[in-house]
């Protein structure tokens, strides 16, 4: 039986000959020759992930050993796919997985007692809001296709959105610890569904407003869907109830409908989505090339550098923005249709890695944050690629870790910290000998 | 378009391992689900799962979950040989209540009587509305009520 953090060095080593084996990709592709950089890279990355592993083997033996691996899979799609762009972003982006990785071991470090995130949920979700109407600041705010998503401050720029999602997470859980009880309680079957108290639609209305507010002040679809998605399956978890689930999305639906034909920028979005081709040369531009990329790439895709960024022999760009909204479609494009199922199947491990963690996790604040953390990371993963495959409007929030950004870099990496020590501590009441079980007689 | 085969190999030799690679951690995944020893807990982990094992005959006591703790309503737990009931993992009755000590309060019985006992709590134990000394003697109908939990104790 080899132990957890074993199994995670043994894990790391694929991870580190995927790295170099895309990098000697692209740099065949590029140079036509195969040097020994690729190999350098590789061997950088893997004396990165060990260092951590080491940190992880010292703070927290017994955490689950997969989701670091995972995570430093889809950096190492990533790296390899932004190097393949560019170089310089690559080498930021190389950077911002450092300075991620040094902000997680902090987390773990100051965090080891996660439980007082409870005792500031206040403070943290405030915060949190704050953070993310900052883009509408005059002065720091930017505003990028007509949604309010970056900050800039002097040389500093960030996507608030990334810390927000941490902050409502670690808020939700611990409010919904102390507070599910009354949701069930007084709940009330109509015509078979479970409808909760009226009183008790309070918070789901506040929530449910913020995201409604989300939409209309920071105009983006994306997020606000991320965040009101990631609430309801913390509800669901905290309550066991699917009537509210069904509840919060028809009540989402609603409103997005709404503000879709009110807000202009919320309705141009939805108009592109639903109308490509009314203006194929313009505001349709990036959407119907993202999808002629994927549909480009075919089984097996076309190789590591072989895919069109640009327009040939021009400067004009073929895929707009393709180390951030479109990284997708360009990992279609090389890797094909094995290569997309690849990535989500990754991301669907780390999600399930994540569940694993909140089945073990005893206490409700640990199952509630572990869930929403995993759910908030799969929601987001499902926003972007079903934007850029025109299951939903195509809108500015990041893949997890493949994108380029350093926001996002950073925050998935303190989002994992939460959850390795959040299964750090479950595993390790799950290894002591177990107490006896409740006796439990037929159900009345 | 020409095809170079060392890119050709190396798209598939990426392809390769990142598939080994998640096949592996997918047993790993499915290995876990099969090693579960506990009767899992239904699908959130958080309601009492129904009994698994009818009680050989017909117990004579439960106490049965009113309200709060994390506990399904209406839910009954045998008496046969006492209870214990806190928060802890130890607790025969877990429950998840944030005033309750780890392990909070027992219920035993004593030649065919039963009684509840206040483990040293830190936030006590309520038997009809009225803060338990020591330990008492349960009549059908008695509440217990520990932090937000109410049990009823039920005579069949």
């Amino acid at each position: 039986m080899t132990s957890a953090r074993n199994r995670e060095l043994l894990a790391l080593v694929p991870v580190a000959v995927l790295l170099t084996a895309g990098f000697a990709g692209v740099f065949s592709q590029e140079n036509d020759q195969l040097g020994n950089l690729s190999l350098v890279y590789g061997a950088y990355f893997l004396a990165i992930c060990l260092a951590t592993h080491v940190y992880l083997r010292i703070r927290l033996p017994n955490a689950d050993p997969y989701l670091f691996p995972l995570l430093a899979t889809l950096t190492a799609f990533g790296l390899v796919m932004i190097y393949r762009i560019d170089e310089t972003l690559a080498r930021d982006q190389a950077n911002w997985f450092v300075l991620g990785l040094v902000l997680f071991a902090l987390t773990i470090h100051f965090l080891r007692d996660y439980e007082v995130l409870e005792r500031y949920r206040y403070t943290i979700a405030i915060g949190g809001l704050l953070l993310l109407l900052a883009p509408r600041l005059p002065g720091i705010g930017q505003q990028v296709n007509g949604a309010y998503l970056g900050v800039k401050v002097g040389p500093i720029a960030f996507q608030p959105a990334e810390f927000t999602k941490i902050a409502i997470i670690v808020f939700l859980a611990s409010y919904l610890r102390e507070h599910r009880e009354v949701l069930i309680v007084g709940a009330r079957r109509v015509l078979g569904v479970t409808l909760p108290p009226l009183k008790h639609f309070g918070p789901l209305l506040v929530v449910w407003g913020a995201s409604m507010f989300m939409l209309v002040f920071i105009r983006d679809l994306g997020s606000s869907l991320m965040f009101f998605a990631a609430f309801l399956a913390l509800l669901y978890v905290a309550t066991g109830r699917f009537s509210f689930v069904v509840i919060g999305m028809l009540m989402f639906l609603v409103g997005a409908w709404f503000f879709a034909s009110t807000v202009p920028h919320v309705h141009e979005r939805v108009e592109i989505w639903l109308h490509p081709y009314r203006d194929p040369e313009e505001s349709g531009y990036q959407i119907l090339n993202s999808i002629f990329a994927q549909a480009d790439g075919g089984l097996f895709g076309k190789g590591f550098g072989q895919g069109l960024i640009t327009v040939p022999g021009t400067d004009q760009a073929l895929l707009p923005a393709a180390q951030t909204d479109t990284i997708y479609s360009l990992i279609v494009n090389e890797l094909g249709l094995f290569g997309a199922v690849g990535v989500i199947l990754v991301y669907l491990l780390v999600t399930a890695r994540g569940f694993k963690v909140a089945l073990l996790a005893s206490d409700g604040f640990s199952k509630l944050l572990a869930v929403g953390l995993s759910s908030v990371f799969a929601i987001q993963a499902f926003v972007i690629i079903g934007g850029v495959t025109r299951v939903i409007p195509l809108t500015g929030v990041t893949l997890p870790l493949i994108s380029y950004g350093g926001s996002s870099i950073v925050a998935n990496f303190v989002l994992l910290a939460l959850l390795l020590l959040v299964s750090d501590r479950a595993r390790r009441e799950a290894a002591e000998p177990p107490g006896r079980m409740a006796t439990m007689g037929p159900a009345a | 378009m020409d095809y170079d085969p060392i890119s050709v190999a190396l798209k598939f030799g990426f392809l390769a391992v990142l598939y080994l690679f998640v096949l592996v951690i997918a047993r790993s995944a499915f290995k876990d689900l099969r090693r579960t020893l506990a009767p899992a807990p239904d699908s959130t982990g958080f309601h009492a799962a129904p009994g698994f094992a009818e009680a050989p005959r017909g117990p004579d006591a439960w106490l049965v979950a009113e309200r709060g703790g994390g506990l399904e309503r209406q839910h009954r737990f045998d008496l046969i040989g006492g209870l214990s009931i806190g928060r802890s993992k130890e607790a025969d009755v877990r429950i998840d209540d944030r005033y309750a000590s780890s392990l909070h309060a027992r219920v035993f019985s004593r030649e065919g009587r039963f009684f509840v006992e206040d483990m040293s709590s830190t936030n006590g134990t309520l038997l009809n509305g009225a803060t338990l000394q020591g330990e008492a003697d349960l009549i059908d109908g008695d509440t217990v009520q520990i932090g937000d939990t109410v049990f009823r104790f039920e005579v069949g």
